[in-house]
């Protein structure tokens, strides 16, 4: 025969019900969101660090900067590619002996591509009209800084750049990845 | 002697609650939602047997959990699908534990569906007014057995691949429709990535619908009904034990609950997981097996061939589908009594036992064949190995690409690059050193022994005063031959053609300038273990040692161009050579 159903019996049993049903959801949300923050603690995209060829410095003008795309290795998550375009950049120069300067086509304000405007010779972003100069200054628009300067060696005549991504929206230049 | 108080709906009579509750309960109408969860009864006590319905739903509350976080990660084509698995199984923290409870919970969702189904034909609970709620609890036990069907393809591993070609093609061999639905299936005529498309858009979005769907049916037409409380019972004792679900029956399924969640962490836990075969390779010959609930059609299989053949795959499952639709409609006597429905419960039984029979007899026959468990460890170790290349990511082939991370692969490379230059493979590379295909082979030292100039051998190095050919009957040559063959280690040199061939060392005047002590040196290599791993590691750091080339050697040393685990791998490709040929 069952027990007299006091209050304290259901009160116990409501507890124990939640409890049990608690430790099993937390059993599997536990685990899950761990799985799920996997990637805070690995990245899940890789490149290769070091510098690509992207040009030959003969290909880039005083004034006129040359868009050019690097090519290279990533991991990405499970699959490893080895020729892969990982981004593209400017190559500028100012003056014919100046040396080439490189810098990401990735606005530091929300990541559109910057384009370069050869009527008033500024960097202009189509997304929300950020402008830099040939320095890679910010000139006006919403960009918390100056366009991201990448590494340049010339090894002879080929350019050879490291290239990075940096987080959008700081003031602060921070590479990710 | 008890009957909890059942919470009474709110009626616009009843005194309002202040506060906080009033105001929600104003706008929500709480009490409503309370009373229609929490509010049922149960006639007749609360029983274990009555929570498995509840324990059901709660493993498939676990495996929506875990099927949205794999979901996260899972990329679902021939050339993503194995790849996101093994990265989700061995790369992501819990991967393994999040997919392994998804896997076996899968399976114990199985058993507890089956055991809630035994328990309402023991009951007699799908009989009269029960009749359309048995069929939407046997419309769910079909939904549970298309998620497996579904699922299992997914990983796209040998056993997922093969298992869904022998289903496909079943499903292929149905009488007028078969073809279509095959293809419709398969997403085309072959299997590819509309084939894993579509199982996972059924397994991840069209079941799950149709699943709470039904569920919410089920779940109405049991409180509209109620439990059929036990057979033993009388109609005073049902009144007399009736207790409120919330919270009598609802902690009886939380332990359950409990208890079996416990034992699949243990199952989870104690096996790393769920397993993860090779990808799945379509020129393979792999041992297919279905899993384990699939067993008995397996099985069945078996007994009819030929054009009979769709009497175990159709005939039969549609009839066992068909009375289990039609029983609550045939079964209408008056008393749930199990003994007042013998025939019933005899079907049951005689079920059982050969679904029980069915398994055992496959199971059986696995156990004590060696050929199964020979494919089957050697499918383990090739699981492994593609598991542990994955690990250095897969290129963009997909699956089987995996194997080109094998050492050997890269040993080519490294062949390819520091190697070629000089030495040949099969004719193909330079022209300044021996061609080591079918190197450590009887027909390469036997062809080095008979002119050790020639083209292949010592010929392109061009050394000043190499070895002479050996000459001899062809009793003595096989005994040479078989002399060196034998230091290569190999398993089936013959030890006694081998020894008959150190005696004639000194009549050769093999000695003059080879020892067979690992320790001498002398103008020619000292032969003792050439061929094996070490003999020939030795050789790639430093061939001019004494013991080794020595003076006459002309080969750089890799000793230090080399990493220690390249040069382990180069010599394994080397020695790989010998069945090259």
């Amino acid at each position: 025969m069952a027990e007299p159903p006091t209050e304290a019996r259901r009160a116990f049993l409501a507890t124990l019900t939640a409890a049990l049903g608690a430790a099993a959801g937390a059993l599997a949300l536990i685990p899950g969101l761990g799985f799920l923050a996997g990637p805070l603690k690995r990245a899940t995209i890789r490149g290769a660090d070091q510098p690509l060829r992207v040009a030959s410095d003969r290909e880039v003008q005083p004034g006129k900067p040359v868009r050019v795309i690097a090519v290279g290795q990533r991991d990405d998550a499970w699959l490893r590619l080895d020729h892969v375009t990982l981004g593209s950049c400017w190559l500028v120069r100012s003056t014919e002996i100046a040396p080439v300067r490189a810098f990401s086509t990735v606005c530091p304000h929300l990541g559109c591509g910057v384009d370069w405007n050869e009527k008033t010779g500024k960097f202009d972003c189509p997304c929300h009209a950020s402008s830099f100069d040939l320095e890679g200054r910010c000139l006006s628009g919403p960009s918390p800084r100056g366009l991201d300067e990448l590494d340049v060696h010339a090894d002879g005549h080929d350019l050879l750049v490291r290239y990075q991504r940096f987080r959008n929206g700081t003031p602060k230049k921070e590479p990710i990845g | 002697m008890s009957v909890g108080p059942a919470p009474a709906p709110p009626s616009p009579e009843s005194p309002r609650p202040a506060g906080r509750r009033a105001w929600l309960e104003d706008r929500l109408g709480l009490a409503g939602i309370e009373s229609a969860i929490l509010g049922g009864q149960m006639p007749g006590g609360a029983s274990l047997w009555h929570a498995l319905g509840s324990v059901a739903a709660g493993l498939f509350v676990l495996e929506a959990t875990t099927g949205i976080f794999l979901a996260l990660f899972y990329a679902p084509s021939v050339t993503s699908a194995w790849a996101s698995v093994a990265y989700i199984q061995d790369q992501l923290p819990f991967g393994w534990f999040v997919r392994g409870l998804h896997s076996f919970g899968s399976s114990a969702l199985v058993v507890v569906a089956g055991l809630h189904l035994l328990q309402v034909l023991v009951f007699g609970a799908y009989r009269r007014p029960r009749e359309l709620n048995w069929i939407v609890g046997l419309a769910l036990f079909g939904l549970t057995a298309m998620f497996a069907l579904s699922g299992y393809l997914l990983p796209y591993d040998q056993k997922g691949y093969w298992a869904k070609l022998v289903e496909a093609t079943i499903a292929g061999s149905a009488p007028a429709v078969g073809g279509a639905v095959q293809q419709i299936i398969q997403g085309g005529a072959a299997f590819g990535n509309l084939t894993i498309t579509h199982a996972y858009a059924v397994h991840a979005l069209a079941l799950p619908a149709a699943f709470v769907v039904f569920v919410v049916l089920h779940v109405y037409l049991y409180r509209k009904h109620g439990p059929t409380p036990k057979w033993s019972l009388s109609a005073e004792q049902i009144v007399a034990r009736t207790v409120p679900a919330w919270p009598d029956q609802t902690v009886r399924n939380a332990s359950l609950g409990t208890l079996v969640l416990l034992a699949v962490t243990f199952v989870v836990v104690a096996r790393h997981g769920a397993l993860l075969e090779s990808p799945a390779d379509p020129t393979s010959s792999y041992v297919a097996r279905p899993e384990w609930y699939a067993l008995p059609l397996y099985q069945l299989r078996m007994y009819f061939e030929g054009p009979l053949e769709i009497v175990a795959t159709m005939i039969v499952p549609g009839i066992v589908t068909t009375l289990l639709l039609a029983l609550p409609f045939l079964d209408r006597g008056r008393s749930n009594r199990p003994a007042d429905r013998p025939r019933v419960m005899i079907a049951t039984g005689l079920s059982l036992v050969a679904l029980a029979a069915l398994s055992t007899i496959t199971l059986a026959k696995d156990a004590h064949d060696p050929a199964f468990i020979k494919a089957r460890a050697e499918e383990r170790s090739k699981g492994e190995s593609a598991r542990k290349l994955a690990l250095k990511g897969i290129g963009p082939e997909g699956g089987l690409a995996v194997f080109r991370n094998d050492p050997l692969n890269h040993a080519h490379e490294i062949w390819d690059e520091r190697c070629s230059g000089c030495h040949a493979l099969s004719g193909t590379g330079g022209d300044k050193a021996s061609d080591l295909k079918g190197y450590d082979s009887r027909a390469w030292i036997r062809g080095f022994l008979e002119n050790p100039d020639g083209s292949l051998y010592m010929g392109p190095a061009k050394l000043d005063k190499g070895m002479k050919p050996v000459q001899g009957t062809p009793e003595e040559m096989d005994a040479l031959v078989e002399m060196v063959y034998a230091e290569t280690g190999a398993p089936d040199a013959d030890a006694a053609r081998a020894a008959r061939g150190h005696e004639l060392v000194p009549q050769k005047d093999c000695d003059s300038c080879h020892d067979f002590d690992a320790e001498s040196e002398n103008t020619g290599p000292n032969l003792k273990g050439r061929g094996t791993l070490a003999w020939v590691t030795a050789v790639i750091k430093d061939a001019g040692h004494g013991r080794l080339f020595g003076e006459k050697n002309k080969m750089p040393k890799f000793e230090t161009k080399l990493t220690p685990a390249e040069i382990d791998d180069l010599a394994r490709f080397v020695l790989a050579q010998k069945i090259a040929l």
